[in-house]
């Protein structure tokens, strides 16, 4: 008898909760857990976002900016003018992205690639840092190439360096900061600077699973000429596309010309109306 | 003095009745005129205790691997919510085992909603080794998984379900 209840004791610890234990036995999953999906877009507004396309993943971006809201029932607010700019982004890997694209009112071909370093970790590391690079070629007619005494092409080129910081706080905000360094090769006024420092700050707070508000800022360190710029807008995704509508004092739709080329004052009304609409094919 | 031997070489035998497997597959498929979709998971673990048939699985959402990685974001972000909900799991216990093939009862949680299902499915066991491969049908609204109307010609409302995974004795 005595030997039968000891043989039940040591039977105890596989009777009681068996199943829980078998759960401890799981080997625990040590790498680690990356924060994904910050940013809905590869743009919150008209900067970019920690946000890169996946690999063999091709986006074709239509990005439409009005005129000012300021301009008058004649013009119906803004309306009567356009601009578009049209491009190309494609993942070549999870963590490169390269695109294309060209403005059609400033006539100014851009390409960029955006490289990420780090990704934000979930109880590790804080933030997911990615590098912007764009370089912007100005188109001006061939008559005026022939004639000037310029170096070309080379007059035309300018540059936008940039790091993103950006942080899921809850799994409804995310924050961007974004040191940007941009360079002209040639400007066209004398007292402006060839080299322009500015600070962004961008954030997404999503209101519904599909329908996120985002603002944008970017604050010039070294400007005399320059507003600082401030966007407001809502991002609306419907399947494979995503809508964006947003207000800025900024008519520019790439880097180093919404960041440098902004005179619209967003509080005196300059403010323009714009959307852009992206479409994913999968490359694969 | 020879029954307390005898007791401890029982339960040493009892220990050596757990299998675990770390790279079991579950696949699921969605399947409707418009469009196909299929995903795959390759880290599954699991574990089998064969002195009372009890049987675990347990992954982890965010491993899904999807063809297009807009279908994976809208999986993990729309439908499954992996941020909230990380892992799915199964813990139940095999019965009928009737010539390799098996019936398993338990419950299945995901999305965080916890439902009784049965299954059937092989179940071979050779001593050193089991491998369990198995079939069921997950219905998306059993689990608060919702699909809005525009997409509801895309997405099944029964997801089909592949298991197969290889279990190790732990000798």
């Amino acid at each position: 008898m005595r030997v039968f209840f000891f043989f039940l004791l040591s039977y105890m610890p596989y009777c009681l909760n068996a199943q829980d234990n078998l759960f401890n036995l799981l080997s625990k999953d040590k790498s680690p857990v990356y924060v994904s999906y910050l940013f809905k877009g590869t743009k919150i507004v008209n900067g970019q976002s920690v946000k890169l396309q996946a690999k063999d993943i091709l986006q074709f971006n239509i990005q439409h900016r009005f005129g000012p809201l300021n301009s008058g029932a004649y013009n119906l607010y803004g309306l009567d003018f356009s601009q578009v700019r049209l491009s190309l982004e494609y993942g070549l890997y999870d963590w490169l992205t390269v695109g294309i694209g060209r403005s059609s009112s400033t006539k100014v071909i851009d390409a960029n690639s955006k490289f990420r370093l780090k990704r934000q970790i979930v109880n590790g590391f804080p933030v997911s840092i990615v590098i912007n690079s764009v370089i912007c070629l100005k188109q001006i007619p061939s008559s005026n190439l022939l004639n000037s005494n310029s170096d070309g092409v080379y007059d035309n080129l300018s540059y936008t360096h940039q790091v993103l910081f950006a942080r899921k706080i809850t799994r409804n905000l995310s924050l961007q900061f974004t040191p940007t360094f941009i360079h002209y090769n040639l400007v066209e006024i004398q007292n402006k600077n060839n080299d322009r420092f500015s600070l962004g700050f961008g954030g997404r707070q999503k209101l519904t699973k599909r329908i996120s508000l985002n603002t944008e800022f970017f604050y010039q360190l070294n400007e005399i000429v320059n507003k600082n710029v401030l966007s407001l807008g809502f991002d609306i995704e419907t399947g494979g596309h995503v809508f964006q509508l947003h207000l800025s004092n900024s008519p520019h739709m790439i880097d180093t010309d919404f960041i440098t080329n902004t005179v619209g004052d967003f509080l005196k009304g300059d403010i323009f109306f714009g959307f852009n609409i992206s479409r994913v094919f999968s490359l694969n | 003095m020879n029954k307390i031997l005898l007791i401890l070489l029982i339960n040493t035998q009892i220990q050596a009745q757990i299998f675990l497997g770390n790279s079991g597959n579950i696949s699921f498929f969605s399947e409707t005129p418009l469009e196909n979709i299929t995903a795959i998971n390759d880290n599954v673990s699991a574990v089998f205790d064969a002195s009372n048939n009890d049987l675990v699985f347990q992954l982890s959402i965010s491993d899904f691997i999807f063809p297009n990685a807009l279908m994976q974001e809208h999986f993990n972000e729309n439908y499954l919510e992996s941020d909230k909900y990380p892992n799915s799991t199964f813990s139940g216990t095999v019965t009928n085992l009737d010539n390799n093939n098996a019936t398993v009862e338990g419950k299945l949680t995901i999305h965080g909603i916890t439902n009784k299902i049965t299954a059937n499915g092989s179940f071979v066991n050779n001593g050193d080794f089991i491998s369990i491969v198995a079939y069921l049908s997950v219905r998306l609204d059993d689990y608060n998984i919702k699909i809005p109307t525009i997409l509801m010609y895309k997405i099944a409302e029964n997801i089909k379900v592949n298991i197969d995974i290889k279990l190790k004795s732990n000798k």
